[in-house]
């Protein structure tokens, strides 16, 4: 195993990268897979076509479309820009971009999550008198609990793999802005480097491995105290 | 499932033919437009002679023939990765020729001054390629070390993937200025030339070429080659920013 100093702050920056991500999207994603299952609005097939996107659109295409929006002449960028917040070439944009592009992952597990709870239960809380957020609260949130857990850690795990748009919001900057991937991507480049690659890439399926192992293994786990 | 392999086995015939003319250029990413042409008025003359382009970065490129990509000529961005192939006996020693050079520049759509190295400190991010995998960007760090601002710019540098991500961040000014090539420089369409950077800071950017091993019996490898370093081949450079001598 060979790893520089440089390389353990890429694991330390990718780690710290994908959980603010992971956390910063688990509202809104909560809050949007509960309108999808639960509110019938106008325009849902549209949300979810939008939702979905970044699932399919090339993650350069979004790292553009970020670098268009918030960098120093987008609309986003100068509002922020005035309140004296930059966010492109800084951990915060690869911050973004992992969030936009794991979001998907995200609301599809809370959203499975959701439609499997029995909706007897909910008419039935309703029946005795509970207010929306009462419903929201007591039943909902607990029983797709394991719908959360899970699209967390696919979250996690994917921010964990996010290259094209990173590189193109956040550059690629070591220290600052250079992500497992990234750095991968340097030592890929240059072919007297492969050992330096393979060690990174060891750590990065490793990480990766154990994130999907911790999933498997709290969702069953989740299972069986549900059929206790 | 049967029918799809046979499909599947229809498709990758009709688009793989083994075409006897047929050159597999290895190429910098730097060099595709010039390439392009060459290649394009070569054609012209010899419609049998067909091109498979793989433009790349450098070191890229030279990992994939060490791993057994198939290559005719070889032409690298530095002399870095040409030595690397010599080395593991992948290219042909005595086919190896100068291309062309390049130098570098500062280019950017900046408003403030900016007409020498001593003038970087005043800005706020300035791109630059990761010096690890992009040549441009080391000799750009190199250039930077030399004029001693090293320690003045820290913070300021943003490192990107290769020299045209450079240039995208200038044009839309999301950064004040990059280094990037003279020829990159004259495609830019807001982003100006600020000042070339002073060739004693920083080692000649030289492309080399060569015939890997399996081309340099190929006599149309040879004629190609030939022809890149005729009066055509020179003009059309010249005509994109590149230096000959």
């Amino acid at each position: 195993m060979l790893l520089t100093p440089e390389d353990i702050t890429a694991i330390l920056l990718s780690i710290k990268v994908s959980l603010t991500a992971t956390a910063l999207s688990l509202p809104f994603g909560f809050t949007v897979a509960w309108l999808i299952v639960f509110k019938p609005f106008r325009g849902k097939v549209l949300l979810e076509v939008l939702v979905n996107l970044p699932l399919t659109l090339p993650p350069v295409v979004i790292g553009f479309f970020l670098l268009l929006l918030l960098g120093k002449h987008g609309w986003i960028g100068k509002l922020l820009a005035e309140s004296g917040i930059v966010l492109i070439f800084t951990w915060k944009a690869a911050v973004i971009a992992s969030a936009t592009v794991g979001f998907p992952l995200l609301v599809r597990s809370i959203r499975l999550g959701m439609e499997s709870i029995d909706r007897q239960l909910i008419d039935a809380s309703r029946s005795l008198g509970a207010q929306w957020y009462d419903t929201l609260l007591t039943i909902i949130l607990p029983l797709s609990f394991r719908g959360i857990l899970a699209g967390s850690s696919l979250m996690f795990a994917r921010s964990l793999g996010e290259f094209g748009a990173t590189i193109i919001v956040a550059g690629n900057i070591p220290g600052i802005t250079q992500t497992i991937p990234l750095a991968i991507y340097d030592y890929a480049s240059s072919p007297s480097s492969t050992a330096m690659a393979l060690s990174l890439c060891l750590v990065s399926v490793v990480i990766s491995v154990t994130v999907l192992f911790l999933h498997e293994l709290l969702s069953r786990k989740l299972d069986r105290s549900r059929a206790l | 499932m049967s029918r799809f392999a046979l499909f599947c086995f229809a498709f990758l015939a009709m688009t793989a033919p083994a075409v006897a003319g047929e050159l597999k250029l290895s190429v910098a990413a730097s060099l595709k437009e010039v390439i392009n042409e060459l290649t394009a008025s070569y054609t012209a003359k010899n419609p049998s002679t067909v091109f498979v382009k793989n433009f790349g970065s450098s070191g890229t490129l030279a990992g994939q023939i060490e791993n057994g990509a198939p290559a005719d000529l070889f032409i690298a961005a530095n002399t870095e990765w040409m030595n690397y192939l010599k080395e593991k006996k992948l290219v042909d020693v005595a086919s190896e020729k100068t291309f062309a050079f390049n130098s570098l520049v500062f280019a950017g759509s900046t408003k403030k001054h900016v007409s020498s190295m001593n003038d970087l400190p005043a800005l706020d991010k300035i791109a630059v390629g990761s010096p690890k995998s992009v040549p441009a960007g080391e000799y750009a760090m190199t250039a930077i070390t030399k004029s001693g601002i090293e320690t003045k710019l820290n913070g300021k540098l943003v490192m990107a993937k290769d020299v045209r991500e450079c240039l995208m961040y200038a044009e839309i000014g999301e950064v004040d200025g990059a280094f990037i090539y003279r020829t990159d420089a004259l495609q830019a369409q807001k982003a100006k030339l600020l000042f070339v950077v002073p060739q004693k800071l920083y080692p000649r950017v030289v492309y080399p070429m060569a015939l890997t091993v399996k081309a340099a019996q190929n006599s149309e490898a040879k004629a190609f080659e030939a022809y890149l370093q005729g009066n055509e081949a020179k003009s059309v450079l010249s005509k994109f920013g590149f230096i000959l001598k």
